[in-house]
């Protein structure tokens, strides 16, 4: 299963599925759109990017053991998710 | 005796678990990790609370100086950027090169105080203080926590400063691990800006 996960065919195929799904879920007024959650997604999503690139080359983590990588790429895409689910949930 | 016809998670390889290299010392890892965990919660709390007034955050949030935060932001980025440019001189043996990017970036570390307290003391004056409102409470424990993280980095390059000046043979293990420090005071700042100055 693990191995299904980490394949990037996998991986573009669940991102593909999942942005099919949002797409449709914004069409059927899935949450009443504003430009407010249009800047907090991309806002949120720019930071996550920033930090990760941080993470990746200013702290050398692109070099560092496995078990670091998966600490510091877990902790971003939980905060993330937590973030933008707390957000979305109080819409 | 090993078979040849081993499940698929036997072919995973184990070595590369550990391989590779931490930049700086493990043990601040740790310490950087678990402050991340505690700013996270911080984070998400924060989150949570906006959620249960969010038009009270967006009225405290059109007090902040979105310049000041602008200009930190790329204050602290820029920092970054020389200390790790010190790091790579002085893992290339070229310690007049890393005490040059080291002096560049501790000017613009202590810049950032410098305009925290710029922003933050006419907004004491002009009664805006934690207890002013739930937004300014998190503003000021969390800027405030922040703050106090970047004067220990301040501290902390201070002490790379005077092992890359005085050392006979610098310790680059030491020089990382005060790097590594810094930039997490970075990117901490980065998701402080997002959150504080930016999101609506």
């Amino acid at each position: 299963m693990a191995e299904y996960l980490r394949n990037p065919l996998c991986q573009v195929w669940a991102f593909l599925s999942a942005m099919t799904l949002a797409s449709w879920w914004v069409s059927q007024g899935g949450f009443e759109f504003n430009v407010n959650v249009l800047v907090t997604v991309t806002v949120l999503l720019v930071s996550a990017l920033k930090v990760h690139l941080v993470v990746r080359y200013f702290m050398e983590v692109n070099v560092a053991p496995r078990w670091l990588k998966r600490t510091m790429n877990a902790w971003l895409i939980v905060l993330l998710a937590l973030l933008l689910g707390f957000y979305f949930f109080s819409l | 005796m090993t078979s040849t016809n081993s499940p698929a998670v036997n072919l995973a390889k184990p070595a590369s678990a550990t391989s590779g290299r931490v930049s700086g010392e493990s043990s601040m890892w740790f310490f950087i990790i678990g402050d991340l965990f505690i700013f996270g919660a911080y984070f998400v709390s924060y989150m949570y609370y906006r959620g249960q007034d969010q038009q009270l955050f967006l009225e405290g949030q059109q007090h902040l100086d979105q310049w000041i935060g602008v200009v930190n932001t790329l204050v602290l980025l820029t920092s970054s950027l020389f200390v790790a440019l010190a790091a790579e001189g002085a893992r290339n043996g070229n310690r007049k090169t890393a005490l040059r990017m080291l002096t560049i970036a501790c000017a613009l570390g202590v810049l950032f105080p410098v305009l925290k307290m710029i922003e933050w003391l006419p907004k004491l004056d002009a009664g805006l203080t934690p207890g002013e409102s739930l937004f300014f409470m998190y503003y000021y424990l969390m800027t405030g926590l922040h703050l106090v993280h970047v004067i220990l980095g301040l501290i902390i390059l201070g002490f790379v400063f005077r092992e890359l000046k005085t050392a006979k043979h610098p310790n680059i293990g030491f020089v990382e691990t005060g790097a590594v420090y810094w930039h997490m005071v970075d990117l901490l700042w980065l998701l402080l800006f997002a959150l504080f100055y930016l999101m609506r």
